[in-house]
């Protein structure tokens, strides 16, 4: 099971604090909602841990996070993430690209997610993924934009929301 | 209508009997296996693996060893000392009870919890925390083949591919030649779709093994009680449980399909732990876990080819095939049938030649596949020659109804030799298909059709001319593990002429407690209601092959038949003793011998059983009692006239069947309300992978509709009225004439649903749609064509 999501957003900071922020395992991994970051092996390579509830099925996953590339010229970057649920349900991986420009005096985002789900998520879940991934996106730019601003980064996925988004969804209402 | 030859009060062959089994289901009296509570007992639950491919790097059992109740953790590692990690599938192909180091599809069995109630199991099951590595699984069939692929069994010593076996029937040169040079040829690619029996009672058992006594009593949901018992001991033997230490109960069923014949890592399991720990051990699927994990039936890939003549002559056909059945070949089929009987592909038309081949293959996906309410790939058979019929109507313009009649195997020309070796016994296609035509007025549908078309309007007629090839088999050629698949009847008639007959068979649903009862009836003359019919326990019934492929008439049915034949000559023998007159001299009518021109000298059966017990002839054996074991000489072929006729609405693509006529002729009818329910029901699943059903993967393996919510099964809400009706030419070489009935409806119904969709359709250039055929999919096609605008 796979969704892919591209979405630019725009945001008041210069570029060098964009990039500082998002290639900072600290600062970017706890944007992710139900994010946490565990253990930093080296300047690469970090593990984490996610929480996800959708409805009854609640997963967490625990993984590695890795810098594929961070190039400070052209500002793009890709970050690679795989988890395991903890009790061995299934899997997740993650491939995030993101690259950044100046524009209009702040800095212009593009970020692609691609999420693939293996395991009891994906079954039970199959049509709810793209939705799902989709809010916990949109959260995570929330988180980030909050963070450049100085304000609180809210760290729990709300779950709530989501269920209420998905189901929105579902019939079309987005 | 049809001649019955015994009274209402005998309720011979002919009769609606009313189902005897019925009183206790509906009073919610059935017994089946969850309704089996044995003191002591415990219960398991199965881990399963979310991952379609991956090692197992580890099992950690200790929070689950934690959760109150639960007592033990099987893994593959504790099966592999007992050298019971393995299994021979009834193909002789291999397949994990629990595996040690690798998981082959999404829901295999990983471990098993054992626990003393089935929540604490299930908590058990949460608790078990498994670390895999996944790896990049094969999917898609047609990429299992391409010398990238990794080899999935590489447990098999020198396997470098992902091929099982090759199968080719026919005459490969004539049939290549004659596509060279014939006027017309068409060809489709179609996939016929992996599907789930889907049965509302899920697979489960309770295994109780008597450590004192060195017994095994295995109370399961099997179609072939025997058959598994042997199973049993062959794969259990060296552990001591020879066959006559295991007895095998398979209670009522709720529904088999198929889908109960193969033996599932559950069962073994079960009987495993029964037997280390010493106590009855119960394990009942989840719908889920039944839906997933079973075997799934059909998935084949079919490209079908036809060539004929301008004037719609078909002179030969072609199919290609290939067969994704999963991690392992765990069909049901006869040994010497790796495609079923697919070689009835060539259908109800008379012509000379044809070509078939299958190439199987391994995936990441569940084993199978089973013989869903079929006779062994026959539903995919009928598929393919129906849907290339029409395909081939459509391209030398002529009337499917038409080009059938044009085509049929003619009355007469029965038995029919079939291009693929097969003797058909009889049939009347014409008939058939007349009366359907006839039941709903084709010709005026066809003209109410013109108009609609000339108003943009979607209307669809489909046509279905099967013939089934049932009642497995004739020793010669069939056999499951090396045993012949012959059945039994033993009848016992008690001294007050009331009798209770013991079977091979076993029912899920079919109504054998009824019909065979008729079938003894007819020809003992004891009124259906005073013969009991038991079937299931392995200790009481005679060895038979089970139920399964429309067999259960056909074999055991014949059975029944003749033992009671023996049993009349028995009679006749006592009757001729009593009345003093040479056997020669009487004559039976249904329930007593008289002598000819004397009919006031009689002795009815229930006098003549009674003088077996307490006045029988000196020299003659005492008792009322015969057994047979039926061989049949050929296999019997039903078949079938369906037309189906669909409106299609324009903007939403919305399928309607407004009719649905199913003529079907399964030679001599036992109880025509009892082949109605059949027929109704086969439909009901005939519609059902034609519109709604289909197991769906995801590219890494993940089965997207693994529940009743996402996998739609049809209910009484999309089930259109079905109007059925019969012809009736009786099986020649069948002691009742019968041939079978519970399958053809399944087999025949989807085409007729997918060619009258197809036929709504082809004024936009749409020639084949792969079922199931959903408004959706109707809805791509068209916009391909440009009906819709973007």
């Amino acid at each position: 099971m796979n969704a892919t999501i591209s979405k630019t957003f725009q945001v008041a900071h210069p570029l060098s604090d964009v990039w500082a922020n998002i290639t900072n395992p600290e600062k970017i991994v706890v944007c992710v909602p139900g994010a946490a970051l565990t253990e930093m092996v080296d300047a690469d390579n970090f593990k984490g841990e996610v929480e996800l509830k959708f409805g009854p099925v609640k997963a967490r996953y625990g993984g590695t996070i890795s810098f594929i590339e961070r190039n400070a010229d052209s500002h793009t970057m890709k970050m690679k993430g795989a988890g395991t649920d903890v009790k061995g349900k299934g899997g997740a991986d993650m491939i995030l690209d993101a690259n950044m420009v100046e524009k209009d005096g702040g800095t212009e985002v593009s970020v692609t997610m691609d999420v693939t789900v293996q395991g009891m998520l994906a079954q039970f879940g199959s049509r709810l993924v793209t939705d799902a991934t989709t809010h916990v996106f949109d959260q995570f730019v929330s988180n980030f934009k909050n963070q450049l601003d100085g304000k609180e980064v809210k760290g729990s996925l709300s779950a709530g929301a989501m269920m209420g988004s998905m189901i929105k969804g579902m019939f079309g209402g987005k | 209508m049809i001649q019955c030859k015994t009274s209402k009060a005998i309720g011979g062959m002919g009769h609606s009997l009313k189902r005897k089994e019925d009183a206790r289901f509906i009073q919610g009296k059935g017994n089946y296996v969850d309704d089996v509570k044995l003191p002591g007992m415990l219960y398991m639950d199965i881990v399963r693996s979310p991952y379609a491919y991956a090692k197992i790097k580890n099992i950690n059992i200790e929070e689950a060893m934690k959760v109150p109740g639960v007592v033990a953790v099987v893994s593959g590692r504790d099966l592999e000392k007992y050298n019971l990690h393995w299994m021979p599938t009834l193909m002789s192909d291999t397949q994990m009870v629990l595996p040690t180091d690798t998981v082959m599809y999404q829901s295999q069995e990983v471990a098993a919890v054992i626990a003393t109630t089935k929540y604490a199991a299930r908590d058990g099951r949460e608790a078990v925390i498994v670390e895999y590595e996944p790896m990049k699984p094969v999917i898609d069939p047609f990429k299992s083949l391409d010398p990238s692929a990794p080899v999935l069994r590489t447990d098999k010593e020198g396997k470098k591919d992902n091929h099982i076996w090759n199968w080719k029937v026919g005459d490969k040169e004539k049939t290549d030649a004659l596509f060279e040079t014939a006027d017309v040829v068409v060809k489709e690619q179609m996939h016929i779709p992996r599907i789930h029996v889907a049965s509302i009672e899920t697979c489960g058992c309770v295994a109780d093994y008597d450590k004192v006594n060195n017994h095994l009593t295995m109370y399961m949901t099997t179609q072939a009680p025997h058959a598994i018992r042997t199973v049993i001991a062959l794969v259990a033997g060296h552990v001591g449980l020879t066959e006559e230490k295991v007895r095998v109960i398979a209670p009522d069923i709720g529904g088999g399909f198929g889908g109960k014949v193969p033996v599932y890592p559950g069962y073994v399991i079960a009987i495993a732990v029964s037997f280390l720990v010493g106590k009855p051990v119960k394990w009942i699927e989840d719908r889920s876990e039944n839906l997933q994990a079973d075997s799934f039936a059909r998935d084949y890939h079919i490209t079908a080819e036809m060539a004929g003549t301008k004037d719609g002559k078909i002179l030969g056909t072609r199919f290609k095939i290939l067969a994704d059945h999963g991690y392992t070949d765990a069909s049901a089929n006869p040994s010497k049938f790796p495609t079923g009987m697919f070689s009835i592909a060539t259908g109800s038309y008379d012509y000379g030649t044809t070509y078939m081949e299958c190439d199987a293959v391994y995936t990441n996906k569940p084993p199978g596949g089973v013989a869903y309410r079929c006779s062994f790939r026959v539903t995919e058979a009928v598929h393919a020659i129906e849907r290339i019929t029409d395909r081939f109507c459509l391209e030398v313009g002529k009337d499917p109804a038409d080009l059938r009649m044009q085509n049929f195997i003619k009355k007469e020309d029965f038995p029919w030799k079939s291009p693929t070796g097969w003797i058909y016994d009889s049939g009347d296609y014409h008939a058939g298909l007349q009366k359907a035509m006839d039941a709903l007025n084709y010709n005026d549908l066809r003209r109410e059709q013109a108009e609609k078309r000339a108003k943009g309007e979607l209307m669809g007629i489909g046509i279905s001319t099967f013939t089934e090839i049932v009642g497995a088999g004739p020793s010669k050629d069939f056999d499951i593990l090396g045993i012949k698949m012959f059945d039994s009847a033993e009848i016992r008639v008690h001294p007050t002429g009331k009798a209770i007959a013991r079977f091979g068979t076993k029912s899920q649903g079919q109504g054998h407690e009824t019909t065979y009862a008729q079938i003894i009836a007819e020809e003992l003359g004891i009124p259906a209601e005073n013969i009991a019919i038991e079937e299931g326990d392995t200790d009481t019934a005679p060895y038979g092959l089970g139920t399964y492929a429309s067999r259960s008439t056909p074999t055991a049915g014949a059975a029944a038949a003749i033992a009671a034949r023996k049993l009349r000559d028995k009679a006749r023998k006592i009757a001729a003793y009593l009345l003093e007159v040479s056997e020669d001299d009487l004559e039976w009518e249904p329930g007593k011998f008289f002598v000819k021109g004397a009919p006031e000298k009689a002795k009815t059966i229930q006098e003549l059983v009674f003088a077996a017990y307490t006045n029988h002839p000196q020299g003659m054996e005492a008792g009322f009692e015969a057994t047979h074991y039926y061989d049949p000489p050929n296999l019997t072929f039903p078949s079938g006239a369906y037309i189906c006729v669909v409106d299609i609405d324009r903007e939403t693509c919305e399928i309607k069947v407004r009719r649905f006529v199913a003529i079907d002729d399964c030679g001599n009818i036992i109880n025509p309300m009892i082949v109605q329910g059949q027929v109704h029901g086969g439909l009901t699943q005939g519609i059902a992978p034609a519109m709604y059903e289909e197991l769906i993967y995801d590219e890494s393996g993940n089965i997207l509709n693994g529940t009743f919510m996402d996998y739609l099964v049809p209910t009484a809400v999309e089930s259109p009225n079905w109007e059925t009706g019969h012809t009736v030419t009786p099986s020649p070489h069948h002691p009742i004439g019968a041939k079978g009935v519970g399958e053809s409806p399944t087999v025949g119904a989807p085409p007729a649903i997918a060619n009258a969709i197809v036929d709504a359709l082809t004024p936009f250039g749409i020639t084949h749609l792969d079922i199931p055929i959903t408004p959706f999919k109707i809805f791509k096609a068209l916009k391909e064509k440009g009906v819709f605008a973007n």
